[in-house]
């Protein structure tokens, strides 16, 4: 009796599982497996031609995707400190019993992470072109003589990204945070503060040491977001009326964005893409091990 | 067996009735721009289901991106289901598609009578003698001026209508001098120019054989020339994206615009500067066997080969776009586009002249140019070149490469992304 009442049971667990596996099996399993599958072909269009590892290697001899790989590392190496980091101030800011108001802070900060992609690009394309509000406002406080080139220059539209980046993600990353906060007691603070540890300490000693696998987390997570960098870009760099490079000399060109162009704007060849967007995978995992280790989490 | 046969002459039997009674059915188009291409094809399509009553006709609106998202996937997948019968493809673009997937589209030879097109919209959708296209609008390329401006730096546009691009730039000093306005406004990063420059002077990115030609191409060395002397002379007003491009001409800041005819739409958009436009002929690439004319841009009408409806769609572009000369005349009349049927063009819209741009006969001018327009085969890569080249232009400007020496790195990375 009790035998088939766990059959059933088992049964039914099936049932209520099978839709999510189904889907789960054919829009990520299916597609993860057909273009590894696909990464072994040359593509034109409808036509395939096998080629082994030639995509790969390929690859090792592509300036663009070199250049796209080395775009994404500078902006990693820059941009994601600095959000990081702003984003743990803010945190530990707003984790303050004292401070007033907090909620409006905190949403303040959060709503750049839940506006539109596409709306946000347009317009930090706008406030960031030479005749726009950056460059009216910095003009007029005499902090520059002559506007900066934001867009049109290879060096300042990195930067433009980079700013529009850190102030999307910023409230992300910091909501994390506040959640880690919440579950360090707050004795513990109250504790320092009677040793004589002032703020900065505190934040140094206790905050930083006792949220470090949220860090680690919020780290790989924006790793893996920065190397699958599209939209921005993207918006950033539409030119006028066809938008030939990715931002000047090719300055904002990302794997995804070179993925995108491979398969779309150029002659389509979905074969070199999934190879390129399987390479983007192996750099992922590696710069997560990469920080797994150096945060010590495999002890 | 006997019933499956019976059934079987049944359904012959009445497909046949249909046909005998005419075409009918449903037409799918994939097209983008709500304000022309779409706007176009739904006049065309009200057109239609007057003379062919049992059409039924969708025209599915979509961003440019979008339709080309699609078709790409579809054609790749090898479906032959959700295939709409008529998609738009930019001109650039068509070539690439025919060849990337061959026997996706229909060989429309023999049912156009092409000789009635404009010439150089054929080059890119014939392969080996197939033509796979309907040649829609054209992307004559004008020099729109400013005639107050003109007159302000005491320019005569009559004398205009032969010069060379630097030539262009020199008037484009006088200008900045006398009027304190730029000659025009550009993304420096843009290959546009760089396209209507090679047409004017008949050649492309590509030799015969379809491989990448920078160094040795005389007008590629002259249009690079030309970009950099632009950007040196400070003529030009940087922008970036097409809102800033606009803006630019709408807020009356520059003297002149180079561009395909298609910006008319956009032009007559700030409706105070009526009356004081002018359209004149492009300047030309300082080389050998350049002309006057060229083009930017267009796109044509190419007719799925496995989709439902094909005959019907084919009877529908036969019927308006090669037949129907007041069809063309409402077009230019509502949205501005100046088709390639040439026999359109000596109708009524096309003579009447524009009080916008100075009672000028605008599209008898354009017209003109259009057939003077050198035909040039776009091949598979201009994408690939345009980013090539496009991208290496900071180092061009700021000193850091010769032209020569750019040119060549160029052309190396159009092979790379070519994958040679």
């Amino acid at each position: 009796m009790a035998n088939g009442f766990e059959k059933s049971r088992n049964k039914w667990g099936w049932v209520f599982i099978s839709l999510s596996i189904i889907f789960i099996g054919l829009f990520i399993f299916y597609p993860l497996i057909y273009s590894l599958y696909l990464s072994f072909f040359s593509t034109k269009g409808a036509m395939k031609n096998f080629v082994g590892f030639g995509n790969y290697k390929r690859l090792f001899q592509d300036n663009y995707f070199i250049l796209s790989v080395k775009n994404i590392l500078v902006i990693l190496v820059i941009q994601v400190p600095i959000m990081l980091f702003l984003a743990l101030i803010f945190a530990f800011l707003l984790n303050d019993p004292k401070l007033k108001f907090k909620g409006v802070f905190r949403t303040a900060l959060f709503l750049p992470a839940v506006s539109s992609l596409i709306a946000y690009s347009v317009v930090f394309k706008m406030m960031f072109s030479s005749e726009g509000l950056i460059n009216n406002m910095l003009m007029k406080m005499h902090i520059i003589k002559e506007p900066i080139r934001w867009l049109l220059d290879p060096f300042w539209s990195k930067v433009t990204l980079i700013i529009a980046m850190t102030w999307r993600w910023t409230g992300y990353n910091m909501m994390l945070y506040l959640a880690g906060l919440q579950n360090i007691p707050q004795e513990i603070y109250e504790a320092a503060e009677i040793d004589g540890a002032g703020k900065v300490a505190q934040f140094f000693k206790i905050t930083i040491p006792l949220l470090k696998p949220i860090i680690l987390f919020t780290t790989i997570l924006s790793t893996i977001g920065t190397l699958q960098l599209f939209d921005e870009p993207m918006m950033l760099a539409a030119g006028v009326t066809t938008g030939s490079s990715v931002g000047p000399g090719n300055s904002l060109l990302t794997p995804s964005v070179y993925i995108y162009n491979v398969s779309f704007k150029y002659v389509p060849n979905f074969g070199y893409a999934s190879a390129i967007s399987y390479m983007i995978v192996i750099i992922s995992v590696i710069l997560s091990l990469i920080q797994f280790k150096v945060a010590g989490e495999e002890k | 067996m006997k019933k499956r046969f019976s059934v079987f002459m049944l359904v012959v039997l009445f497909l046949g009735i249909v046909n005998a009674a005419g075409l009918s059915g449903k037409i799918t188009i994939w097209c983008w721009d709500p304000n022309f291409n779409v706007a176009i094809m739904e006049e065309a399509a009200a057109r239609y289901t007057k003379i062919n009553p049992n059409a039924q006709i969708e025209i599915v609106s979509m961003a440019k991106e979008d339709v080309e998202q699609k078709l790409n996937t579809i054609l790749a997948s090898g479906v032959k289901k959700g295939l709409p019968e008529i998609v738009l493809i930019e001109d650039y673009n068509a070539k690439k598609y025919l060849e990337s997937y061959p026997g996706a589209f229909a060989d429309l030879t023999k049912h156009f009578n092409y000789d009635e097109f404009a010439p150089y919209k054929l080059e890119f959708m014939t392969i080996k003698d197939k033509v796979y296209g309907v040649p829609f609008d054209s992307g004559v390329a004008g020099w729109f001026y400013r005639r107050d401006y003109f007159e302000q730096a005491g320019i005569d546009p009559s004398k205009l209508d032969n010069i060379t691009m630097d030539e262009y730039i020199e008037l484009g000093k006088i200008v900045k001098e006398k009027t304190g306005k730029y000659m025009q406004a550009g993304d420096p990063y843009d290959g546009g120019l760089m396209r209507t420059l090679l047409q004017c002077a008949g050649t492309w990115y590509f030799d015969e054989k379809g491989q990448p030609n920078f160094v040795n191409n005389p007008a590629m060395v002259e249009a690079v020339n030309v970009y950099k002397k632009m950007a040196d002379s400070g003529i030009s007003k940087e922008v970036t994206g097409w809102n800033e491009w606009v803006a630019a001409f709408n807020g009356g800041e520059v003297a002149s615009v180079i561009t395909g005819v298609w910006i008319i739409g956009s032009i007559k958009a700030e409706p105070s500067q009526s009356g004081k436009w002018g359209v004149l002929p492009v300047p030309r690439l300082n080389v050998q066997g350049a002309v006057n004319a060229s083009n930017l841009g267009g796109s044509s009408w190419y007719v799925l080969q496995n989709s439902e409806n094909r005959d019907l769609a084919i009877d529908f572009l036969k019927e308006i776009y090669a037949k129907d000369v007041d069809f063309y005349q409402k077009i230019l009349i509502d949205r501005g586009a100046i088709g390639t049927w040439l026999p359109a063009q000596k109708g009524e819209a096309y003579v009447a002249p524009d009080p916008f741009f100075g009672n000028q006969k605008i599209y008898v001018d354009f017209a003109k140019w259009m057939e003077m327009i050198p035909p040039v085969d776009y091949g598979i890569y201009t994408y690939e070149a345009d980013a090539a080249i496009m991208g290496i232009m900071p180092d061009v400007y700021s000193g850091k490469l010769s032209v020569v020496e750019a040119l060549k790195r160029a052309e190396e990375q159009c092979k790379n992304l070519i994958g040679l």
